[in-house]
């Protein structure tokens, strides 16, 4: 009675009948697996001669397309929420040059309304 | 005279390791389907059993090969290259469906299989005698017979595995599914041939 193959058997027992067809192939269908390859081959220089600006054709697309949105975006009406009143006006203030120049007179400011106080005591 | 010199310098040294590189890659890619192609072949033709078919579906591979593939690096062209067979494969297949279910519709039968022998002419390169030769044949045409039975999936797990000794890892990228998958497929096509092939090759 037969046993059945096992694992090993079977692959290494298909391995060699298969590389052993390989071996045996004919020249004929060997020269033309070489014209096969020739072309693909040439199919390489092909693509490689052309690739060189075609390679920058999808960053000049996606280039092209950034310029586009970055014009539509400042193109576009923007709609700026006022701030509020109290807020802008508090900015105004505080950066106005008036306001910096009265900070630097603080002192003098300071003695005029204490001697304007004094004063009034006096009529008082 | 120096060819390159002063601002043509730039120009030139920058060309020409680009230009050695290309022809280097070209040579690599030479090598690679030099290496594979006969394999390649012999895979194809058991799948489709027509050489002239099996030449057109791998010189096609060999192509998409070198013009989408050939600037990745070479440890992938193997399973890369494998897959592209096998769509190509895939493919023939489905227009063999509907080419036989035309012929069906006109009432001409379909190609007969079963007188299929692509290497029965070739001169044998072992030395062996026709007897030797007959049977190494007859148990190839066994094989062939029954892989080309198998499931479509399990008959690429079992070639790509076996045959054409791909690992696990490179056998999934060229079937395009996950490792664990081939393992099933090849476990399966290995259970089936074992009972298969076991009355034959004993």
């Amino acid at each position: 009675m037969k046993r059945p193959l096992d694992e090993k058997e079977l692959t290494v027992q298909a391995k060699a009948l298969f590389d052993d067809s390989v071996e045996r192939l004919d020249a004929a269908t060997l020269s033309r697996l070489n014209q096969g390859r020739q072309q693909a081959l040439q199919a390489t220089r092909e693509t490689g001669s052309g690739g060189e600006w075609a390679r920058w054709v999808p960053a000049g697309g996606l280039a092209a397309a950034a310029v586009v949105a970055v014009v539509v975006w400042q193109g576009a009406p923007v709609e700026r929420s006022a701030p509020a009143a109290g807020t802008a006006t508090d900015f105004e203030i505080m950066l106005s040059e008036d306001s910096l120049d009265m900070l630097e007179d603080l002192e003098f400011y300071s003695w005029i309304d204490m001697a304007n106080l004094d004063s009034e005591d006096d009529v008082g | 005279m120096t060819a390159c010199t002063g601002i043509f310098a730039v120009s030139c040294s920058g060309e020409q390791p680009k230009e050695a590189m290309t022809l280097q890659r070209e040579r690599q890619l030479n090598q690679f389907l030099a290496g594979v192609e006969r394999r390649a072949l012999r895979f194809a033709e058991i799948a489709v059993r027509d050489r002239d078919e099996a030449l057109d579906l791998v010189q096609d591979a060999m192509i998409k090969l070198a013009r989408n593939y050939a600037a990745n690096p070479e440890q992938e062209w193997t399973p890369l290259f494998y897959r592209i067979l096998q769509n190509g494969i895939r493919d023939w297949h489905r227009r063999q469906i509907v080419r036989n279910r035309v012929m069906a519709w006109f009432g001409r039968p379909a190609d007969a299989e079963d007188d299929y022998d692509p290497v029965a002419q070739a001169p044998d390169p072992m030395g062996r005698t026709p007897e030797e030769q007959i049977e190494a044949r007859q148990a190839m045409q066994v094989l062939e017979h029954a892989v080309a039975g198998l499931p479509a999936r399990q008959r690429e797990a079992f070639m790509l595995r076996t045959l054409e000794g791909l690992g696990v890892a490179e056998t999934a990228i060229a079937m395009g599914c996950s490792e664990g998958s081939v393992k099933t497929h090849y476990s399966r096509a290995v259970h089936t041939l074992r009972d298969m092939l076991g009355e034959h090759w004993q």
